[in-house]
């Protein structure tokens, strides 16, 4: 790769150099396509700044690289398998929709407009996260408009970094208001078995089919653990393998951009509580371990819980976050008339981080 | 007395000999002053020493190594530890610490030690900032020092190997110390090096010649972490200065940084943008006294400098791991810094 790339360095960093000073000279043109030409550049090159204070060496380690690795764990968590259990066709398009809405439309304008320095690669999250917890059946227009909201609205919060709840959750919860029954309906059976050209572009031909959840909300059916393990149960496009999510999951555990006391605390107060419950008022709760591997649980503990901006940030009050997003999951779930309440949890223990960080770190440092 | 002290190490922390791998030549070069040199000299303090820790490991990669002062004779340069004891610390333990890497010194130092009970030695993990006096004197003797204060006021010495020889060949020997060795490091070199120079040659002079051409270099003096920048290569050295790295500047665009890590490393490139806080906890895993520098960054943000003061903002021994880490590239320690200037 570097050997390919050789020969090409010293022509594009001259294009470079010139266009950023063609930009620099011409203001209209930089108002229009500078945080433009910033993004990409940014994607190439690296920085010119030095140190100017103690330390004066920094770790090879940036934004970029740490956004990076929670693309490639989605690509391989929820993408892949998507591609396999519903077709190219419908995977593909979402994706490309709402990478183009999100990122090069809004994004963009948003950066012409409110003049933003930056095009940050948070965006790309977003709207990665977006068709994966829309239903395979949600039509193209309802994931582009989905990942618009998430990047309206992380942005007007205060972009990367300011926005106090997950812009992912928060656009889904928008959609559910606006479009109940888009979002109710639109799950199907997924494609199980070896696959064939007409699978692997279509998926299995559109057979709608409730979710486990819901299934158990109306009838009581349990779906077995392996279905839900692999992925073959119906559920939303990036949730349903969870073998996967979990995988991918685990390394990012492991190389630490996944803190790993969030998954932990929330799987684990779901399994307790869901145990206690179950204990106590027998059969109307859903079984433990059918609560553990359904819904969204696994995407939102490893991928949307964790996001550490809108997470809290002293290690402690970790537990109390996750803990927390389990504790409202389980509630949800069992004890109103919503099957699922993942994203509600997520979305509710965000506005609470702040409160629980302050405290926590009060009586840290007992002030 | 032996003593492992091998799973107490301190939390956090960050291995730079890992990162950044230093080989020295092993063939010390020789510099003489152009005026007169300067003479070590060493005062005994008049308070009563309880504990003398020897510091043999070093953390960071251009520090002096070991070996150029032990010179394969470790027996040696305990007995000279010894003389030293009696003339000016005999009521004092002598603590021994050793990255546990260096095998020989280890095992030479044990020997040495089972037959004497004034003497500990202590197995160190080579990891930054491991040899800082604070952390050393939490590891070894379990007591917390303040950070800036002199030791010798709180009864603890802290002396390194060329210490302990110079004070030996000055103060027992009665010969005049007027020369040390320093490690000449870095991207903007030719060759790392070690030399033996007078004290009160210029740095001009020790580096004439051995600065790579054609590239955009800066100086720094007891390392790019903890170190000053010199832009004035007149200066003097005096017995402070341990190591000078010299770091290539890269204050230019590289394409396809990601594939260059090995190009960039070690040069004072931020590598990266500077971004907001994304709180991903990097900063406080490698804090080595367990603070939470991100706390400090938002106190600062929010214009309220003064709170940063309650997260036990005193503790900090301003090591630079947390800036150094970042990956937003936030200044955490010069922040930190001024918040603490504030207080005084
Ligand atoms: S390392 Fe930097 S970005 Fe990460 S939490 Fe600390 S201050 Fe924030
Ligand atoms: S500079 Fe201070 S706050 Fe930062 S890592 Fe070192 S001790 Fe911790």
């Amino acid at each position: 790769m570097k050997k390919l790339l050789k020969p090409i360095e010293p022509i594009l960093s001259k294009g470079f150099d010139r266009v950023e000073s063609f930009i620099h000279t011409h203001r209209s043109v930089k108002f229009l396509f500078g945080s433009i030409f910033g993004a990409f550049e940014g994607l190439v090159r690296g920085t010119k700044e030095t140190t100017q204070t103690q330390p004066f060496i920094r770790n090879n380690y940036d934004v970029k690289r740490f956004m990076g690795a929670v693309l490639v764990a989605l690509v391989i968590g929820w993408v892949f398998p998507a591609i396999y259990f519903y077709g190219w066709q419908c995977v593909i398009s979402k994706l490309i929709v709402s990478l183009i809405i999100g990122v090069f439309v809004v994004d963009v304008l948003w950066a012409i407009i409110a003049r933003e320095e930056h095009i940050s690669e948070g965006g790309f999250v977003s709207c990665l996260l977006v068709p994966a917890i829309l239903p395979p059946q949600s039509p193209l227009w309802l994931t582009g408009l989905g990942a618009a909201f998430a990047i309206i609205f992380r942005n007007v919060m205060g972009g990367v970094g300011n926005n106090l709840v997950n812009p992912a959750i928060f656009s889904r919860l928008f959609l559910t208001i606006c479009f109940p029954s888009l979002l109710v309906t639109g799950y199907q059976t997924p494609f199980v078995g070896i696959p064939d050209l007409h699978s692997l572009r279509y998926g299995l031909d559109a057979v709608t089919h409730a979710t486990p959840l819901t299934a158990f909300k109306t009838s009581g059916e349990v779906a077995s653990f392996l279905s839900l393990l692999f992925g073959t149960a119906a559920g939303s496009l990036g949730e349903t393998c969870r073998l996967a999510l979990i995988l991918s999951g685990l390394w990012l555990i492991k190389i630490k951009v996944v803190n790993w006391r969030i998954p932990v605390s929330y799987l684990g107060s779901v399994l307790v509580l869901s145990v206690f419950f179950s204990l106590v008022m027998g059969k109307t709760v859903a079984p433990p371990l059918f609560q553990l591997m359904s819904g969204g649980l696994i995407l939102g503990a490893f991928f949307m819980a964790t996001d550490p901006i809108t997470a809290t940030y002293s290690q402690n009050s970790k537990w109390i976050f996750g803990a927390g997003c389990g504790f409202v999951t389980v509630l949800i779930r069992n004890f109103t008339t919503l099957p699922e309440g993942v994203m509600y949890s997520i979305l509710l223990m965000n506005l609470l981080s702040i409160p629980i960080q302050s405290l926590m770190v009060k009586i840290k440092y007992r002030i | 007395m032996y003593k492992e002290k091998e799973n107490s190490w301190f939390k956090g922390g960050y291995n730079f000999f890992d990162t950044y791998p230093i080989r020295f030549c092993n063939i010390v070069e020789k510099i003489f002053s152009d005026d007169m040199p300067e003479i070590f000299e060493f005062h005994a303090s008049v308070q009563k020493i309880q504990h003398v820790i020897v510091n043999l490991c070093p953390t960071e990669p251009w520090i002096l190594p070991n070996w150029v002062i032990l010179e394969h004779k470790t027996a040696a340069f305990l007995d000279k530890l010894k003389e030293i004891r009696v003339r000016y610390f005999p009521d004092a333990t002598i603590h021994i610490g050793i990255n546990k890497n260096e095998n020989e010194h280890i095992v030479e130092t044990i020997d040495y030690a089972v037959s004497v009970e004034w003497m500990k030695v202590y197995k160190l993990d080579a990891k930054y900032p491991q040899d800082d006096p604070v952390i050393l004197a939490k590891v070894i003797l379990g007591v917390d020092i303040s950070f800036n204060k002199d030791t010798i006021s709180q009864g603890v010495v802290i002396l390194d190997a060329q210490t302990v020889s110079a004070v030996y060949d000055n103060c027992i020997l009665g010969n005049q110390v007027n020369s040390r060795f320093i490690a000449l490091s870095g991207t903007g070199l030719k060759e790392n090096e070690i030399i033996n120079v007078q004290l009160g040659t210029s740095i001009e002079k020790m580096f004439k010649g051995r600065f790579k051409e054609g590239i955009k270099y800066r100086v720094f003096v007891n390392g790019p972490l903890r170190g000053n920048e010199i832009t004035d290569l007149s200066q003097r050295i005096d017995w402070s200065i341990n190591n000078i790295v010299a770091l290539d500047a890269m204050d230019r665009n590289i394409m396809f940084p990601m594939f260059k890590s090995n190009e960039l490393a070690l040069t004072t490139n931020i590598l990266g943008e500077l971004r907001r806080c994304i709180y991903c906890n990097f900063c406080d895993d490698i804090c080595p006294v367990d603070l939470e520098p991100a706390l400090y960054y938002h106190s600062y943000g929010r214009g309220e400098k003064h709170k940063a003061r309650l997260y036990n903002l005193g503790k900090c021994i301003e090591c630079g791991l947390c800036s150094f880490i970042c990956p937003s590239k936030l200044e955490l320690l010069k922040i930190i810094k001024e918040c603490k200037a504030l207080d005084k």
